[in-house]
């Protein structure tokens, strides 16, 4: 038989259970409270080589790359971007990840790899090709082009994390709703979606957050119409340190505020409920 | 209990030919069955013989392979569900989540498009009638099994469907509430007079519920009866043994004739033939293995028979399952275990020899290779 753990020993498991979580805290936070603190550190403060952690604070810094450097033209395309990003993504993929979650066809589990082939050639080989074709297509440095770039890069995520979500929802439901007289499409409309809704919104907003923060594919294929990484990383790249870590604050916040509000559903988003 | 409202109408249900393939998987193999209108019918067989799929098939979730599926004249093999005028029952009762009881139950209705007015007074009777109206502004989690799969019935009869289909409604609920819905779901048809069509593997609902039962085995229709007929005139082996608990005992055996008497003969058991039997089985030829078949309940432990027309023999009691309403015994005999049903009040030692006697009118005579029934 097993030697029971005595008090002394689980509670020593527990305290190295916290150290190691503490640890891994440290870790992602680090960086975070230090972007955030020299995003606000006013320049003197900034430079100061003693000084760790700075007293004086500013906000003339986002002031300057908000309008000097018109940053606010690049969030705004971000947003647009992003946003086209997602209705694509939404487009092409629920029906795909339905297809996936509701049907069994031959060559199912070749093409659900497929998808995710399609993640596997580095951009770096696909960007200058891409950039030719959009082009010639007339769509390069525009806010079409980049959306049409992102959506390909969501779209694997979308369809795969979508069929999931669909799967989540028990084919009873819908079943019943065509027996008590809707079709198909009617019963998804009117049962299925709304079932899933909580899950496929924290997707919607994961592409979004894929959208925004992608930087090369941007850069690339445009020139006026940057998004807001491509951008900051033109103009900021050229300016003091502090505009950097200003940049980084602004491109980090939409994503740390998507984590508080879909932490409850990242869960259910990889297939695992809950309940 | 209220009387529902307006004209009843009573539909026919007929399968014709039905088949239905997943593959090389033929899940339902050429079954035809006709179902009068009002008829209660319940399909039962073990899991994975097709019952599921059948009701699917005459639900239109499922489009058959080959086959027709008649409401009354009309033909309705390819309508989809929603154009059927069905309503289903499912196992796990499908209740959606995201609406309350009374958008559950009246969701047919608004897709219909009724009145207000009209989906109220419905939605009220079908609530009343299984004793949910209490309920009405729960949503789904907020309900006990047993309240689910009464919202689910509800929700099913309120549009008055043509045929009502029902999956293993009670499959999912401890036993006391089977047994309590069992009685309320036939009565419900009973006063609703709609045709309906029921799943379940569990031969005791078959048996309580269903003016006729057809039983099923790997997608194909075994035998097609009222209880009374399956119990007593099983058509094979199968039905012989799936109906009925403790199972039916199967011995192999021997015509053999002694003058004008005929006697069913293995090492063990002797059992003469009565006039009835013996012209069916003096046609069969003598180079084929039998099979005879005596549910336990016929076979009476010596002093307890209430006919004469027994055979008996010996057998040493192995083991004796004391369910106090009964006592189901296991003989040891030469061919094997032979299970008796005896009354519970009897005092009986295991390792003890005891005497039983066969009831002679109550046996059954099987083809052992191809199971069919001789009597």
């Amino acid at each position: 038989m097993k030697r029971q753990k005595t008090p002394m020993v689980l509670k020593i498991k527990q305290v190295i259970t916290i150290i190691i979580v503490g640890l891994i805290v440290i870790w992602f936070l680090t960086p975070l409270v230090l972007i955030t603190i020299s995003a606000f550190a006013s320049p003197s403060d900034y430079y100061q080589i003693d000084k760790v952690i700075p007293t004086h604070f500013t906000l003339s810094q986002f002031k300057s790359l908000f309008f000097e450097l018109e940053a606010w033209k690049a969030i705004l395309t971000s947003i647009k971007v992003a946003v086209v990003t997602m209705l694509l993504s939404f487009v092409i993929g629920l029906p795909a990840g339905y297809a996936l979650s509701r049907y069994i066809f031959p060559g199912k589990n070749f093409l659900k790899l497929l998808i995710l082939a399609t993640r596997m050639f580095p951009l770096m080989i696909l960007a200058i090709p891409l950039l030719i074709i959009f082009m010639r297509m007339g769509v390069s440095d525009s806010i079409w082009g980049t959306s049409l770039a992102h959506t390909a890069m969501v779209l694997p995520m979308i369809i795969l994390i979508s069929s999931s979500i669909l799967s989540g929802v028990s084919v009873d439901y819908e079943e019943a709703a065509m027996i008590f007289g809707l079709s198909r499409i009617q019963a998804f409309f009117k049962i299925t979606l709304p079932l899933a809704l909580p899950g496929l919104a924290a997707s919607a907003i994961f592409a979004f957050i894929i959208s925004w923060n992608e930087v090369f594919v941007a850069t690339i294929l445009t020139l006026t119409n940057r998004t807001l990484p491509a951008h900051i990383l033109k103009t900021a790249m050229a300016s003091p340190d502090y505009f950097k870590f200003t940049g980084g604050f602004i491109m980090a916040i939409p994503a740390m505020v998507f984590i508080f509000f879909v932490r409850r559903h990242l869960v259910t988003m990889w297939g695992i409920s809950l309940k | 209990m209220k009387e529902r409202e307006g004209k009843i109408r009573l539909v026919k249900v007929k399968l014709k030919g039905l088949k239905k393939y997943f593959g090389k998987v033929k899940a339902v193999d050429d079954i035809s069955l006709e179902i009068n209108p009002g008829e209660f019918v319940v399909l039962l067989g073990p899991s994975g013989c097709g019952k599921t799929t059948l009701l699917r098939c005459v639900s239109g979730l499922e489009v058959v392979t080959t086959g027709k599926v008649f409401f009354d004249e009309d033909d309705v093999t390819y309508l989809s569900p929603k154009d059927r005028n069905i309503s289903m029952v499912f196992q796990n009762y499908a209740i959606w989540p995201h609406m309350t009881v009374n958008n559950n139950i009246g969701f047919p209705l608004r897709i219909k498009r009724y009145s207000q007015k009209e989906i109220e007074k419905r939605v009220n009777w079908a609530a009343e009638l299984l004793g949910i109206d209490n309920l009405l502004d729960r949503y789904p989690v907020q309900l006990s099994g047993g309240q689910r799969q009464r919202v689910a019935v509800a929700r099913a009869i309120v549009m008055e469907p043509k045929v009502l289909l029902m999956d293993e409604p009670l499959s999912n609920l401890d036993a006391l509430l089977r047994v309590r819905m069992r009685a309320e779901i036939r009565k419900l048809q009973e006063n609703l007079k709609v045709t309906t069509i029921y799943v379940t593997h569990d031969q005791v609902e078959a048996m309580t519920m269903g003016n006729r039962i057809a039983v099923l085995n790997q997608g194909i229709l075994q035998q097609f009866g009222s209880s009374e007929e399956i119990y007593h005139n099983p058509v094979n082996t199968f039905v012989a043994g799936f109906i009925g608990s403790p199972q039916m005992n199967f011995i192999e055996v021997e015509i053999v004739s002694q003058g004008k008497e005929l006697f069913l003969k293995t090492k063990g058991l002797e059992v003469s033939l009565l006039d009835k039997y013996k012209d069916k089985v003096s046609k069969l030829s003598g180079k084929r293995k039998y099979i005879l078949g005596v549910r336990p309940e016929h076979i009476y432990v010596s002093g307890r028979a209430q006919t004469d027309k027994v055979a008996a023999t010996k057998g040493k009691v192995y083991f004796a399952e004391l369910l106090r309403s009964d006592t189901v015994l296991h003989l040891e005999k030469e061919f094997g275990f032979l299970v008796v049903k005896a009354p519970g009040d009897l005092k009986i030692k295991e390792g003890k020899e005891i005497e039983i006697l066969v009831d002679l009118l109550r046996i059954h005579l099987f083809d052992k290779d191809t199971g069919k029934a001789i009597f």
